[in-house]
């Protein structure tokens, strides 16, 4: 197995491998790997998605209300993410 | 959904983004007031080291000085990160290229650009030193634009250059002439100092798309901090000042007080960087010559010059200038 990503470099590489993501969906999928850490909270991973948005690597294009009428936002990848990941995702990692 | 309900959720969503970067501007800001109080700690700090002749005085203190504040500052950030539960991250962090790139910037932003400064002062006098080291945030705007593809505005630019000019109003010393052959290499080191600082902010915006910026930080200053300990200071006789310090409960005690306030500033300015671009985290970060001055005025009983009330104006108009954003940012997020 290759060694653990930090938490921002993982969740960019997850959000390359599925279409879109919110950050719950995001959460629930890194939950085996990081979530007996105490950095796994969900204002974390909003902080690193508006970060990682702010540099242009993610898009946030895709929002809509839940059934409580609050913002959920769906985050996908694009080129220049995708470029980032290709040159410099540690080996043994995959990117799909 | 209906239009309706989603036009809803963009316009939340803008407001979102808009607030993050609202929150950006205001941390750039705050770096910029805890680097001017980390300036003039430091100097009480420095006061406070025994007379140790002049030879010592030019070289080894300062990058003595300069070694122990980053180390502090390193272990503050250990025992924050460490309390977030994110030390394992600045392992994980390491064995990246992103991570390691952040230790390239903390070489060039610690050791080299400290240590230009420091000989473009005594080299070439404070005058010119500082004029030309004042220019790192348009240094950093130009590397960003070329390497990291940030689109700078006009308002943006006018207003770092702005901000440059009333930085260089307050720290203007009349110069002492050009006697010396030294004169031209001063310049030299004072200009690698500007060019290290903004490519330090470069490389290091680069590493954090991919590793949190609080872990990158507390690496940039271990690394600085270790550099400086074990290939500068022997170098230029650094340890004797270090042991000194050492050797002073209440010496120590304030280098460490400099180190948290060094830890909180290049936190929030290593944040603001990642958050709104370099650019602006720069501009931003360099309102700490007024705050400096403007502490030493307060706390120091320095004198109200009349270069310091027309140079911070000229800092404050051009911050203003670089923080205000009429909507651009929502363009942003539709052009993409």
């Amino acid at each position: 197995m290759a060694d653990t990503l930090p938490l921002r470099f993982r969740m960019l590489h997850y959000v390359s491998t599925v279409k879109k993501a919110s950050p719950d969906e995001i959460m629930k999928a890194l939950k085996p790997e990081y979530g007996t850490e105490k950095q796994f909270t969900k204002k974390v991973f909003a902080d690193h998605l508006l970060d990682m948005k702010a540099n242009h690597i993610l898009e946030d294009n895709d929002v809509e209300l839940d059934d409580k009428g609050e913002l959920l936002i769906y985050y996908s990848i694009n080129d220049e993410g995708r470029r980032l990941l290709k040159k410099y995702l540690p080996k043994g990692w995959n990117q799909t | 959904m209906s239009i309706s309900g989603n036009q809803k959720a963009i316009m939340m969503k803008e407001k979102l983004n808009a607030d993050f970067t609202k929150k950006g501007v205001f941390t750039g800001l705050f770096s910029g007031f805890t680097w001017g109080l980390n300036s003039v700690l430091l100097g009480l700090a420095l006061s406070m080291i025994p007379v140790m002749g002049e030879n010592v005085a030019i070289f080894a203190i300062p990058l003595a000085a300069a070694c122990i504040n980053d180390s502090f500052a390193g272990l503050w950030l250990l025992l924050y990160n460490g309390g977030a539960g994110r030390l394992k991250e600045v392992l994980r962090s390491l064995k990246t290229f992103p991570g390691q790139m952040v230790c390239v910037a903390a070489l060039l932003g610690g050791p080299i650009a400290n240590g230009g400064y420091l000989l473009g002062i005594s080299l070439a006098g404070s005058a010119y030193a500082l004029t030309i080291t004042a220019l790192y945030p348009i240094v950093g705007a130009l590397l960003s634009r070329i390497f990291l593809k940030q689109q700078i505005v006009p308002r943006v630019w006018a207003g770092m250059l702005l901000s440059v000019v009333g930085a260089i109003v307050i720290s203007y010393v009349p110069p002492e002439g050009v006697n010396s052959e030294t004169f031209y290499l001063g310049l030299l080191f004072a200009s690698l100092a500007a060019l290290g600082w903004g490519a330090e902010a470069v490389l290091a915006v680069f590493g954090m798309s991919m590793i949190d910026p609080k872990v990158a930080i507390n690496i940039r200053q271990l690394t600085s901090g270790l550099f400086l300990a074990i290939v500068i200071l022997p170098i230029v006789g650094g340890w004797v000042v270090v042991s000194q310090v050492f050797t002073l409960p209440g010496t120590l005690g304030a280098f460490a007080i400099v180190g948290l306030a060094a830890a909180i500033s290049y936190l929030a300015w290593y944040k603001a960087n990642t958050t709104i671009g370099v650019a602006k985290g720069m501009a931003l970060n360099g309102t700490y010559v007024m705050w400096g001055v403007i502490f030493s005025v307060v706390f120091l009983k320095s004198p109200l010059t009349q270069n310091l009330v027309i140079g911070s104006l000229l800092v404050v108009i051009g911050a203003t200038l670089v923080a205000i954003n009429p909507k651009e940012f929502f363009k942003k997020g539709e052009v993409a």
